[in-house]
C-alpha cells in the first residue's frame, strides 16, 4: 500500500514501548537563559523551574525521524503537564518517554498523523516530579 | 480573598519578536526551522516563521503563576494549539476561574491574537494552601 499507511503501521508498532531514558541536572545558568527567553521576570524562577521548563531540560524526542516520511511538516497539537513536586536547581532528573498512541485523521485540508507521547520525570531520590503528555502532528 | 467561579485573571500581554524565537529555540533546544528560517517556513505552507507552541504555553504558564503567587500550588496545566501566531504582533493571555471545589480551583486560560482569535486554549488546576 501507500507509504503513508506503512509509516502509520510502523509507528503504531512502537506504542507502549519505552524509549531510552535521558538524564540531566537542572543548572542555574540554563534556567536563567530559559526564563529570559520566555520573558518571565518572576524571581521565584532563579531557583525553581517554571511550569514548562522540563521540555527544555531533557530533549524529549517528539519528532520521530521515521514519521517524517508522512506529510511535509510538524505541528505541536498540545501539551499537558502534571506536577507532583517542584523541580529545583541541582535536581538530577531522569526522563523516560514512550509513544502512547498513533492515529490518522482526515479533515478538510487533508490527512494528519497524530503521535501522542508521554514522558515521566523522576528526580535523584527516585520520586516522580512531573508527567508530560504531548501531541505531535504531521501534516 | 475568596476565589469564585467567573473571577478573571489579570491579563498578560506579550510582545514576541523573531529575536525572542531564536532565544527560545536555543533555551529549549528546539531547532525546528519554522521558528527562525522564513524561507523554510514558507516552503511548508506557513506565512513565515511562527511562535513555538511551547513558548505560548510558557506565556500562559506565567499568566497562571503570576495570578497564583504563593497562595497555592499548580497541579496540572494543559494547552492546545489551535492556530499559528507570528512574531511582531502582541499576544494577549487571559483566563478565568471555571470551577471551585474546596481548595481545588480550575482555571480556563487562553491566548488571543490581535483579532481576538483564541489560538491557544488551555486549563490549569491549582490547590490553594491554608
Amino acid at each position: 500500500m501507500s507509504t503513508a499507511t506503512s509509516v502509520v503501521e510502523r509507528l503504531r508498532a512502537r506504542i507502549g514501548k519505552p524509549a531510552p531514558s535521558a538524564e540531566a541536572t537542572v543548572e542555574a545558568g540554563h534556567l536563567k537563559r530559559f526564563v529570559e527567553a520566555i520573558g518571565d521576570p518572576n524571581p521565584r524562577w532563579t531557583n525553581e523551574a517554571p511550569p514548562t521548563f522540563l521540555v527544555a531540560l531533557v530533549p524529549v524526542s517528539m519528532h520521530l525521524a521515521e514519521a517524517e516520511e508522512y506529510g511535509k511538516g510538524w505541528l505541536n497539537g498540545g501539551n499537558r503537564f502534571e506536577y507532583v513536586e517542584p523541580v529545583k536547581v541541582g535536581d538530577r532528573i531522569t526522563a523516560t518517554g514512550r509513544v502512547a498512541d498513533v492515529y490518522e485523521k482526515t479533515g478538510a485540508s487533508g490527512s494528519l498523523l497524530f503521535i501522542i507521547f508521554e514522558t515521566e520525570y523522576v528526580n535523584q531520590d527516585g520520586r516522580t516530579v512531573a508527567r508530560l503528555r504531548g501531541t505531535a502532528i504531521r501534516r | 480573598m475568596t476565589i469564585k467561579v467567573g473571577d478573571e485573571i489579570p491579563e498578560l500581554v506579550k510582545h514576541p519578536t523573531t529575536r525572542q524565537l531564536v532565544q527560545y529555540a536555543g533555551a529549549q533546544g528546539d531547532f525546528y526551522e519554522i521558528h527562525y528560517d522564513q524561507t523554510y517556513a514558507q516552503s511548508v505552507a506557513l506565512p513565515g516563521v511562527i511562535l513555538h507552541g511551547l513558548l505560548k504555553a510558557a506565556f500562559l504558564g506565567q499568566l497562571v503563576t503570576d495570578w497564583l503567587g504563593d497562595r497555592g500550588t499548580l497541579k496540572t496545566f494543559e494547552v492546545s494549539y489551535r492556530g499559528i501566531d507570528v512574531p511582531g504582533r502582541p499576544y494577549l493571555c487571559r483566563g478565568r476561574v471555571s470551577k471551585v471545589e474546596g481548595a481545588q480551583v480550575e482555571l480556563e486560560v487562553w491566548g488571543e491574537d490581535p483579532e481576538g482569535h483564541r489560538t491557544t486554549v488551555g486549563s490549569a488546576t491549582v490547590e490553594m494552601s491554608g
